[in-house]
C-alpha cells in the first residue's frame, strides 16, 4: 500500500521530490495558462499536482477558490473535456496528477466510464472528492481500484480515532488530513492536536500523510513538513493564478520551503 | 380512531423501513459531505434517535408545538372555493395559522429542543421565502440561542418584510451573492458556515433536504400536519381523503402530510413543483419535469443540471419553491408511482393567490399558491362528494409587496 498506482506516483515516504502538492483551478484564467503550470510543477518535480475541476457549488471551498471556480466555467473545463485536454499534453510535461472535484461531476459523467477514460489517458493517479464521505463512497471504492485510479481519503480535526483509523486503511495515494475546521482559505493555525493527530496517523499507514487547507505561507509549510509528509497548497495559489509571473514566484517559494522540509 | 381503519404505521408493516441506516431511500440519499461535517450528522443522528423515543422529548415538542405555535392548525371546509371550482369538495389544512405564518415552525421547534439537548449554543439556517429563517429566528430568540440566518441577496430584496422580522428577533441576516443568489446559494453558505463551527453550532435546516438524517428529522416533525388531517377529517366525513395536494420546494410541508398516509392505498397524493415562466433550463424549478439524478449538498437526488453536470440556476415568483434539488424520500416515492408530480407556473399560482383572497378571505403564501391551483384543477376534474386535501403551508402576507409590483407591472393592479 504505497501511492503506487499503474499511473500513479512512485511517491513513499523518505523520498526526494518536493513534498509540495499545488492545487490550481483547471482553465482559471485559462486552459493554455493551466497548461503551463502544469508544466512548470511537473519541470519541479513536485510529488502531485491537485487539478480542480470547476463546479457551480463548491460548498468546501473558501470564497477564493468559488470565484475562480467561477472564471474556469466560462472554458471548456467539463470533466471529459479535461480528460481529453490532458491526453493531448506530452506525459513529460504533466506532473502526477489528482483530479480534484466534486461528487456530482464523477457521478453524472458515470464513475466507472470516468475510470475507464482516465485509465486509458495514462494521465490520472488519483481523485481527491471532498464531498464523497467514506460511507457513501463504499460502493464506489472497487471500481477506482478496478482501474488503478487512487480515491485519497480525508480525515479532519472532528474524526474520532476509530474512524480515523478506518479511513486512512481504506486510503489510496496519500491521506489528506484537513488541518483546519472550515473551508479552504481560512488561516490554519497549528497546535498541537494537529501534531499528535498527524502523528497518529502515520502510525496507522504507510502512506504519505499530507496537510492541506489555509496554508498560506512558506513558514507554515515548513513547520507542517516537521511532523507531515507533505504540505497541499490551495486557495493561497489560486490567488495568484490570474497573474503567471507572481504565480511562478509563489510556487517557486513554497517548492524551496518544502524542499528544507524533510521530503 | 374510526373502527375497520387501520392506521399507517400498521399497514407499514411488512415495507421497509425508510431511510436505511446508511440514509438513504432506496437509491436517494446518502451523505454526501466533506469529512469535518461528518461527526456532527452522526452525533445529531444519535441524537435524534434517543430524543424521538424519549416520552418526555416528545411531550416537550407536542407540548411547544400547541401552547407556542397553535396546533392544531384546523382543517377547514372551503365551501366558496369549491362551488367555484365545481366537483370534489376543498379541504384546507390551514398551516398559514401557526405562528410566524407556516410549516416551518414545526421543524424549527423541534430542532431547537433537539440542539439544547445537544448542548450547542448557536443556530445557524439557510431561508429562501425567509419563513424557515423566521422561524429559526423566532425559537432561537424563545430558547436563546444566537442565531445567524443566510439568505439569497435576490431573496432579501423580493421577502424584505421577513428580513426584518429576523432581525427584530435579534437574528444576524446574511445575504448571499454567489450563484443565483437564492436557496441554493444560501444552503452552500450555511454548509461552509457549519465546517467551521460545528462543534457548537447547529445548522437547522429547514427542509426535507440535505444529508442524513435532516431528510428523516424534518419529516419526523412534520408528519404533525398528516397526523391530524388524518384525525380531523376521521371526524368531520368519516373516511380518508381521495386526494392531498402539496408544493414541493424541498419537500417538508409534502412530506409532513404525506408521510402518515403512505400506507393508505386510496388516498392518492400529488407533489406540486413551481414551473416558474416556462419548462426550459433557468427558467423553473420543476426539479422532475426538467432534471435528472445527481449529487447536491449533501444528497443524490433529482437535480437541475446542464449536459457537463452543472447545477442549473433555477427561477420561480415563490423564493421558497425557487431550488435546483428536491428531498430524497420524494424522488424515492416518485420512483415508486406512490406520489405523482407536476407543476404549476408563476402565472398560474399568480391568479390562485388572488383566487383565494377573493373567495375565502384567505392570502395564501405563493409557495402553497402552486398547491391552491393544482387543487383546483384536480378538484374540478373529481366528483362532487368526493375530497381533496390541499396543504395551505402559509400565508401570503410576506408576498403582498412582490405580487403588488407583479401585477403593476403586468397592469392589473386593482382589477
Ligand atoms: C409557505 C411555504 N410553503 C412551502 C415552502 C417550501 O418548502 P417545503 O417544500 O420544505 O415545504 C416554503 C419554503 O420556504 C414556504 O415558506
Amino acid at each position: 500500500m504505497t501511492g503506487r498506482t499503474g499511473t500513479g506516483p512512485i511517491w513513499r515516504r523518505g523520498f526526494s521530490p518536493p513534498p509540495f502538492i499545488p492545487y490550481l483551478v483547471a482553465g482559471d484564467p485559462d486552459l493554455e495558462t493551466t497548461a503551463d503550470y502544469l508544466k512548470m510543477a511537473a519541470r519541479m518535480g513536485v510529488f502531485a499536482v491537485e487539478l480542480g475541476i470547476p463546479f457551480s457549488d463548491p460548498t468546501a471551498d473558501g470564497p477564493v477558490i468559488q470565484a475562480a471556480s467561477q472564471r474556469a466555467l466560462r472554458h471548456e473545463t467539463a470533466l471529459e473535456s479535461i480528460l481529453g485536454w490532458l491526453s493531448g499534453i506530452p506525459p513529460e510535461n504533466l506532473p502526477p496528477l489528482y483530479l480534484m472535484t466534486y461528487f456530482n461531476l464523477f457521478h453524472h459523467m458515470g464513475v466507472e466510464r470516468f475510470c475507464r477514460e482516465a485509465q486509458r489517458s495514462g494521465r490520472i493517479a488519483g481523485v481527491v472528492i471532498p464531498d464523497l464521505s467514506f460511507e457513501d463512497g463504499a460502493c464506489y471504492r472497487p471500481v477506482f481500484r478496478a482501474y488503478g485510479i487512487n480515491l485519497v481519503g480525508f480525515v479532519s480535526p472532528t474524526t474520532s480515532p476509530a474512524r480515523a483509523r478506518k479511513i486512512v486503511r481504506e486510503s489510496r495515494g496519500f491521506v489528506y488530513y484537513v488541518g483546519l475546521m472550515g473551508t479552504t482559505g481560512s488561516a490554519l493555525t497549528l497546535t498541537d492536536e494537529t501534531r499528535r493527530i498527524v502523528r497518529d496517523l502515520r502510525q496507522w499507514t504507510s502512506l504519505p500523510v499530507c496537510v492541506g487547507f489555509g496554508i498560506s505561507s512558506g513558514a507554515i509549510a515548513r513547520e507542517i513538513l516537521e511532523f507531515a509528509d507533505g504540505v497541499i497548497v490551495g486557495s493561497r495559489l489560486v490567488q495568484d493564478e490570474r497573474e503567471p509571473d507572481r504565480w511562478k514566484k509563489t510556487f517557486e517559494e513554497f517548492v524551496l520551503s518544502a524542499g528544507k522540509g524533510k521530503g | 380512531m374510526k373502527g375497520g381503519l387501520t392506521s399507517s404505521s400498521m399497514r407499514r408493516k411488512g415495507t421497509p423501513v425508510l431511510p436505511d441506516i446508511r440514509g438513504y431511500f432506496g437509491e436517494f440519499g446518502g451523505r454526501f459531505v466533506s469529512e469535518t461535517l461528518m461527526s456532527a450528522l452522526l452525533e445529531l443522528e444519535k441524537s435524534f434517535r434517543e430524543a424521538w423515543r424519549e416520552k418526555a422529548f416528545r411531550d416537550e415538542f407536542r407540548e411547544t408545538l400547541a401552547d407556542y405555535s397553535g396546533r392544531p392548525t384546523p382543517l377547514y371546509f372551503a365551501e366558496s372555493l369549491s362551488r367555484e371550482t365545481g366537483g370534489a369538495e376543498i379541504w384546507l389544512k390551514r398551516e398559514d395559522l401557526n405562528h410566524t405564518g407556516a410549516h416551518k415552525i414545526t421543524n424549527a421547534i423541534g430542532q431547537a429542543l433537539l440542539a439544547r439537548r445537544m448542548g450547542k449554543s448557536r443556530l445557524i439556517a439557510e431561508t429562501g421565502a425567509g419563513q424557515h429563517g423566521v422561524a429559526t429566528a423566532t425559537v432561537a430568540a424563545r430558547l436563546g440561542f444566537e442565531c445567524q440566518i443566510y439568505m439569497g441577496s435576490e431573496d432579501v430584496r423580493r421577502q424584505a418584510l421577513n428580513v426584518f422580522r429576523m432581525k427584530l428577533l435579534g437574528s444576524g441576516v446574511c445575504p448571499v451573492e454567489t450563484g443565483g443568489k437564492t436557496l441554493k446559494d444560501a444552503i452552500s453558505e450555511a454548509l461552509r458556515d457549519w465546517s467551521r463551527t460545528v462543534r457548537t453550532t447547529h445548522y437547522l435546516l429547514g427542509t426535507a433536504f440535505g444529508p442524513h438524517p435532516f431528510p428523516l428529522i424534518v419529516r419526523s416533525f412534520q408528519s404533525v400536519i398528516g397526523q391530524e388531517v388524518r384525525r380531523q377529517i376521521l371526524a368531520k366525513k368519516g373516511r380518508l381523503p381521495d386526494m392531498l395536494v402539496a408544493c414541493v420546494g424541498g419537500g417538508s410541508n409534502a412530506m409532513g402530510l404525506f408521510h402518515p398516509f403512505i400506507g393508505d392505498e386510496s388516498v392518492n397524493m400529488f407533489g406540486v413543483e413551481a414551473g416558474g415562466r416556462s419548462i426550459t433550463p433557468g427558467e423553473h424549478a420543476a426539479r422532475f419535469a426538467g432534471g435528472s439524478v445527481g449529487v447536491l449538498q449533501g444528497t443524490r437526488t433529482f437535480v437541475l443540471q446542464n449536459p457537463d453536470g452543472q447545477i442549473e440556476n433555477t427561477h420561480s415568483v415563490s423564493a421558497g419553491l425557487d431550488y435546483s434539488a428536491v428531498g430524497p424520500e420524494l424522488a424515492y416515492y416518485r420512483e415508486t408511482g406512490r406520489i405523482t408530480f407536476d407543476w404549476v407556473g408563476d402565472d398560474e399560482a399568480l391568479e390562485a393567490f388572488q383566487r383565494l383572497s377573493r373567495t375565502e378571505g384567505i392570502i395564501p403564501a405563493l409557495e402553497s399558491s402552486h398547491a391552491i391551483a393544482y387543487g383546483v384543477r384536480l378538484a374540478r376534474s373529481m366528483s362532487p362528494g368526493q375530497i381533496v386535501v390541499i396543504n395551505l403551508s402559509g400565508r401570503g402576507d410576506k408576498d403582498v409587496m412582490e405580487v403588488s409590483r407583479i401585477l403593476e407591472s403586468k397592469g392589473e393592479a386593482g382589477s
